[in-house]
């Protein structure tokens, strides 16, 4: 059973980091929690569900086409809600990020409807729902491979574009401070653009394979999500790419082992209490590094 | 700096007063002629597919009767209200309620947890009832006055009925021995649990598990680990079909193949389209079976697929009959409160009862009504009554 329960911690915590490194990314180079962050993990399920039944588009380039109109949503958010209260003080960013959440919610549900919505199953490969590897009793399916190797392979991805790219060594800069990077010839605001879309991007992909995975999406489906992958983030050290990467990691097998050990209504509160346990014992996050606050 | 603050404290109090004035001005148009329900369900959050159900049962009644010239010459509205299915925004909206007396009569709650919220207020002001939904036990003992008369009613069973209905059906019709219990953590489904677990004692049936999770969760999965190493023969669902699809899906990916059971929380043909091929061999308890409706509730049916294109849900058809009983109850004794506590606390025998698509509605002395339960189950891909049903 233990084996069991590592390997669906692990499915659900591959999740959870994939959305985790939009919020930690974001905040390392604007210091802005977005918690619209949650609702562009929705709509990326839906808007890939919506090319599948309406332009009949196969699975693969569907993902694709709602990776990039999550992008362009995450560019637009940023400049619609928070470019311009980019010298404001911080509260007020966090204020149009939380109205923004409620407002793409209730789009959502506008545009979709309230019932809960499977996901198209004609367009999944069949062979997703069947067993990969089965050892003694521990079973995975080919739809928890294509989980793991498609978040495996978009975080190696990012850590690529961050530390080998440009634009990645402008994000890092900028990250260090604003100010001194823009007196470097950094364009700012595109580099910040670019951060929102790549963590936005990352957002749609978890939510095309929660909605694949579990056969069920609903508007306020990002909610939940994105506070534990807030709740990750903070864990592995918010600002850190990697640590948002293993805190979901961490989440997802502590919340599983919690569902599975303890007792099962408390689960989120066995995700949380982690949580509080590593910020009371390491405040910087498992991976954070004790930043000096900025003068 | 300060002339921008200016400027902002002015547009918030501008926008302050246009929403108050907004909501006023809803309040007292037209109070001459239109009589009011108010309909308290979730209509936005996560349960708002749920509020959806029972809006489009209202609706239609009232359509319906508004189509047909109106009560008394007079036409009837519906007033939605959100409660999000949450006790806290319900008792709210309860005080909204109780203090707008254009407002005559609610057809709501649709959550046991919301509409026990409410109860107090509704109790204390005056405001009769009737949920189409809400099965908790303990609102039969919480929706009386000092005086003792009965403000709130329900067209549906009780889950102690149900419950104890279930584990009996699982026994003694189906014949299994071990079963294993996962119910939502709220008053619905620990109410039912409790219910089932207690009739499963008396009769002999082993629960060998009893796992529970919270609304809105998607993840099933560790539950589900433990509950199959306990090698279950059947499983029993006590919750809404959102996440019930969601566990007869994984626990189907998982291996776990045993027929599911489940109350009328599941009754939706959502759940078969969410849980697809898995939704197979589940069983529920229904207050309605299309199958053994009347000629009435057939035509009903038949309206309700023309009007919103899907399969009628149990949800729908109880408000659909919830707002029917209350129009009737306004045609015959006026938009009164008190008055129509008094109509509805009348109909108290068959021969009282309210004729309706779900069949004959009436009331004991609590409150309740007595409704058989069917049990159907899915076969096929659709909803098919079971062969075997529990006289």
């Amino acid at each position: 059973m233990l084996e069991q329960q590592l390997v669906n911690g692990l499915t659900l915590g591959l999740i959870y980091a994939l959305i985790a490194v939009g919020y930690t990314m974001v905040y390392g180079v604007i210091e802005l929690i977005n918690f619209a962050h949650g609702e562009i993990y929705m709509l990326g399920a839906f808007f890939c569900m919506t090319f599948i039944t309406m332009f009949g588009l196969p699975l693969f380039p569907a993902i694709l086409l709602s990776m990039v109109c999550c992008l362009a949503l995450g560019i637009l958010i940023d400049i619609v809600a928070y470019r311009p209260l980019r010298k404001a003080p911080r509260l007020a960013a966090l204020i149009t990020a939380i109205g923004m959440s409620i407002f793409l919610q209730n789009l959502a549900m506008v545009i979709w409807g309230s019932r809960p919505t499977p996901f198209p199953r004609s367009a999944v490969p069949a062979i997703f729902s069947e067993t990969a590897f089965q050892f003694s009793n521990v079973n995975i399916s080919w739809m928890q491979v294509f989980i793991y190797v498609v978040a495996i392979s978009l975080m190696i991805g990012l850590y690529l574009i961050i530390s080998k790219t440009r634009i990645g060594t402008a994000m890092r800069a900028l990250a260090q401070n604003q100010v001194s990077a823009s007196l470097m010839g950094i364009n700012v605001n595109r580099v910040i653009s670019f951060t929102f879309a790549l963590g936005s991007s990352m957002g749609a992909v978890a939510g095309v394979l929660v909605a694949m995975f579990y056969n069920s999406m609903y508007p306020t489906m990002g909610y939940t999500a994105g506070v534990k992958a807030f709740a990750a983030a903070v864990l592995g050290g918010i600002g850190s790419v990697p640590g948002a990467m293993f805190g979901g990691i961490v989440l997802g097998i502590a919340e599983t082992l919690g569902a599975g050990y303890i007792s099962s209504p408390y689960r989120d509160g066995v995700a949380y209490a982690v949580m509080i346990l590593v910020i009371l014992f390491r405040p910087s996050g498992i991976l954070g590094k004790a930043v000096v606050d900025k003068a | 700096m300060s002339v921008r603050n200016s400027k902002f404290v002015k547009l918030a109090v501008l926008a302050c007063a246009m929403v108050t004035f907004s909501v006023v001005g809803l309040g007292s148009a037209h109070a001459e002629d239109v009589i009011k329900i108010a309909v308290p369900s979730p209509f936005t959050g996560a349960e708002a597919g749920y509020g959806d159900n029972i809006k489009a049962g209202v609706a239609m009644k009232v359509e319906e009767v508004n189509k047909a010239g109106g009560v008394n010459g007079k036409q009837i509205e519906a007033v939605y209200l959100d409660e999000q299915c949450d006790p806290k925004e319900a008792a709210t909206v309860s005080t909204k309620i109780a203090n707008d007396k254009d407002l005559a009569v609610i057809v709501g709650h649709l959550c046991s947890s919301a509409h026990l919220a409410a109860l107090p207020t509704y109790v204390r002001i005056g405001v009769p009832a009737i949920s189409p939904t809400a099965t908790n036990v303990s609102i039969s003992d919480k929706n009386k006055d000092k005086k003792g008369r009965v403000w709130s009613f329900r067209n549906v069973y009780r889950d102690d009925f149900q419950g104890g209905f279930l584990a009996e059906y699982i026994a003694k019709v189906l014949g299994l021995k071990k079963v294993a219990v996962f119910y939502e953590n709220n008053d619905y489904g620990i109410g039912l649990k409790t219910a089932f677990v207690n009739k499963a004692k008396e009769i002999g049936l082993d629960v060998v598990g009893e796992e529970a999770y919270m609304k809105g969760a998607q993840d099933f999965t560790p539950q589900l680990t433990k509950l199959k190493s306990m090698d279950p023969q059947a499983l029993f669902i006590a919750g809404y079909y959102a996440e019930g699809a969601l566990i007869a899906d994984q626990a189907k990916k998982m291996g776990l193949n045993v027929p599911k059971f489940g109350a009328e929380g599941l009754d939706n043909v959502d759940y078969i389209k969410l849980a697809g091929d898995a939704a197979e061999d589940t069983y529920m308890t229904t207050p309605f079976l299309a199958e053994t409706a009347s000629d009435k509730g057939k035509a009903f049916i038949e309206a309700f697929k023309a009007r919103y294109d899907r399969d009628v849900d149990y949800m729908s058809a109880n408000a659909y009959d919830a707002a029917g009983i209350v129009i009737e109850a306004i045609s015959e004794v006026g938009p009164d409160r008190a008055k129509i506590r008094e109509y509805l606390a009348a109909m108290d025998s068959p021969e009282k009862a309210y004729d309706g698509v779900t069949g004959v509605t009436y009331f004991d002395a609590k409150g309740d009504s007595q409704k058989p339960a069917f049990v159907k189950m899915v076969k096929g891909g659709a909803f098919v009554p079971a062969e075997k049903q529990m006289k």
